[in-house]
């Protein structure tokens, strides 16, 4: 592409050479001849310097676009614990009793609620979404069947949260008559990490070497022992960051669960049917419901550095994890 | 039990798991639908899609909504693709390793960060300092759009990595044999190749920006009425029902399952649009 760009400029420095040429007759052809090469030369040289200014230009504005996007990381991360991390480490924050009205109280219902829900809801999505991968990568042939359910995957993934909220809330919350509990949000929270799940335990059982299978069933064994006792503990690298993923997102979801688990309550959830208010759907109460507290906008500050907290832990947590699977089963991701 | 019905069993149950994927849609689809219905017979298609949004008078027009969702979509869009796909570039042809994979690990965490600690920060920060400048409530699509730009940032970068990475090197190398510059090479060769999964990373951007909820309904309102600059307050279709359906019932609340409805719909179209865009360049 660059010739081309060059042969342009050739033709461009002829042209401009033809008319005052005619008019110098008397010059000779090896005057002409110099002019036009010097034209060329200084063509090519102008055309030199422009692309190298531009990729200079191109280089200088990509890498700042990349500082602009890590600044702002940086500086959402930076504010949000700055904010809220003295009070989110205290353990009177962490442990006690919320207050609805009165100045003060801690958040201890709402951290119980939120590693609850998220604890329930990967208890029913792992199966779930582990079973449909192993089935879409191990059994299935190419068919209606995996066309189907990746289309449902796909479709899962893209529905916006606040419909699974609403959905889950008709039916769990009301249809199944469950009320409000933690159970209908974890319900409804299993079905919005099934794509998720199911895509990450789907390229972890790919990069399997297909040699394993080929060894374990030259050996006799079935297709399901195989997936048993040679695929599945070579793929529980990536099965484990799918469900450290699915903690940290059901840790986060509000908009589901202030439709299906509750917002607002001054006690420990005890059982998966009773009411529970998990800390991301508890900042909207804050925001809702802020005039009635006068420190409403501290406690969720602190709430929101505790949450970016557990976050940055679990995206740790998942790599330390991967990393201690490898070692121990010497396979390379 | 022998071993071969014990195969078939665990391959028949496996594949109920598999279809439970379908199941969830279908009931998704179906359970909203039906809420919606009431909405359809008594107030009708002509007054749902009105611009009015008066419950108390009867009117349940979201157009107000979808121009709310469509315009912070685009805003989104327009502040957070150049970010986000030239992040992308970065990583996958410029970037030093060391910095790559820093940079690689700040998106995820990005990407982690839940959508309320996002809008609580627009609502705290961003929304005091559009008041300060413009002189208004500071709440709109301008924030709105902010708070949404960042939310794209790592569903776009992700994708259009893939996408770059997918681009062989041979290509790559060809171009600069040839004397291009990187830029060059980026631009004529490597653009150009990638562009199917750039246009599909920044579909599936556009899908997140559709969708969410909690970011920008502490950003954006409150009003129901349309947004006469960008720093007036607004509603999006997500945040809309976010803050009603709790307190409405009978036509208002499956108004509100109505604009679900048309949420469905478009996520649908994208799913399409990204099939389309993926068929054309295994042909290709």
């Amino acid at each position: 592409m660059r010739v081309d760009v060059e042969t342009d400029n050739i033709a461009t420095g002829r042209t401009d050479m033809e008319s005052p040429q005619v008019e110098i007759a008397g010059d000779t052809c090896e005057a002409v001849d110099a002019g036009i090469n010097g034209i060329i030369k200084e063509s090519i040289e102008k055309h030199k310097r422009r692309t190298a200014f531009w990729d200079r230009a191109a280089t200088i504005a990509i890498w700042s676009l990349a500082f602009i996007g890590m600044g702002i990381l940086f500086f959402i991360i930076g504010t949000i614990l700055w904010r809220g991390l003295a009070m989110a480490i205290q353990p009177g924050f962490i442990f006690g009793k919320p207050e609805a009205i009165k100045e003060g109280g801690g958040i201890g219902p709402m951290v119980v609620s939120s590693f609850y829900l998220a604890f329930l809801t990967v208890i029913i999505v792992l199966p779930i979404g582990v079973g449909a991968a192993i089935y879409m990568s191990e059994f299935a042939k190419e068919g209606w069947a995996t066309r189907a359910a990746r289309f449902g995957a796909d479709s899962l993934a893209t529905v916006p949260s606040v419909i699974f909220g609403i959905f889950g809330m008709v039916l769990f919350v009301i249809y199944f008559g469950l009320g409000w509990c933690l159970l209908a949000g974890a319900l409804t929270l299993a079905l919005l990490n099934l794509p998720t799940v199911m895509r990450t335990t789907e390229e972890a059982l790919k990069a399997v070497p297909s040699s394993y299978r080929e060894a374990s069933m030259g050996l006799g064994a079935t297709r399901w022992e195989t997936v048993k006792r040679v695929v599945l503990p070579s793929a529980m690298p990536g099965i484990t960051t799918g469900a450290v993923l699915t903690i940290g997102r059901a840790i986060g979801e509000s908009a589901v669960v202030i439709f299906t688990v509750g917002i607002f309550i001054g006690w420990i959830p005890r059982t998966p049917l009773s009411p529970a208010a998990p800390m991301a759907a508890n900042i909207w109460h804050w925001y809702t419901e802020g005039a009635l507290k006068a420190d409403a906008m501290a406690i969720a500050n602190g709430e929101a550095a505790l949450l970016l907290l557990v976050v940055l832990l679990l995206n740790v947590a998942a790599r330390v994890l991967a990393r201690f699977y490898q070692k121990r089963l010497g396979t390379v991701r | 039990m022998t071993a071969i019905d014990r195969e078939w069993i665990v391959k028949k149950t496996l594949f109920v798991l598999a279809m439970i994927t379908v199941l969830g849609v279908l009931l998704i689809v179906f359970f909203v639908a039906r809420e919606s219905i009431q909405a359809f017979t008594e107030a009708g298609p002509a007054n749902l899609f009105g611009a009015e949004w008066k419950p108390k008078d009867g009117q349940y027009g979201m157009l107000v909504f979808i121009v709310g969702t469509l315009t912070t979509t685009a805003g989104g869009l327009l502040l957070g693709t150049p970010l986000a796909i030239g992040s992308a570039i970065f990583l996958t042809q410029m970037a030093p390793r060391r910095t790559r994979s820093i940079v690689t690990r700040g998106v995820e965490l990005l990407a982690g960060i839940p959508s309320i600690v996002l809008g609580w920060l627009g609502l705290t920060v961003l929304v005091p300092w559009i008041r300060n400048f413009s002189n208004s409530a500071g709440t709109g699509i301008l924030a709105a759009s902010i708070i949404l730009a960042i939310m794209v940032i790592p569903t776009i970068t992700t994708i259009s990595i893939d996408a770059l990475e997918a681009v062989p090197r041979s290509h790559k190398e060809a171009s600069l044999a040839m004397g291009a510059t990187r830029w060059q090479t980026i631009r004529r060769v490597l653009i150009p190749a990638a562009k199917p999964g750039l246009i599909v990373a920044v579909i599936l951007g556009m899908g997140r920006a559709i969708g969410e909820t909690m970011a920008v309904a502490l950003v954006i309102g409150p009003a129901s009425t349309f947004a006469t600059s960008l720093t007036s307050p607004t509603h999006t279709m997500t945040t809309k029902i976010l803050i009603e359906m709790g307190e409405s019932t009978g036509v208002q609340r499956s108004a509100l399952f109505a604009m679900g409805v048309v949420l469905l719909l478009i996520s649908m179209a994208l799913i399409l649009a990204v099939r389309m865009v993926t068929r054309e360049r295994k042909t290709a």
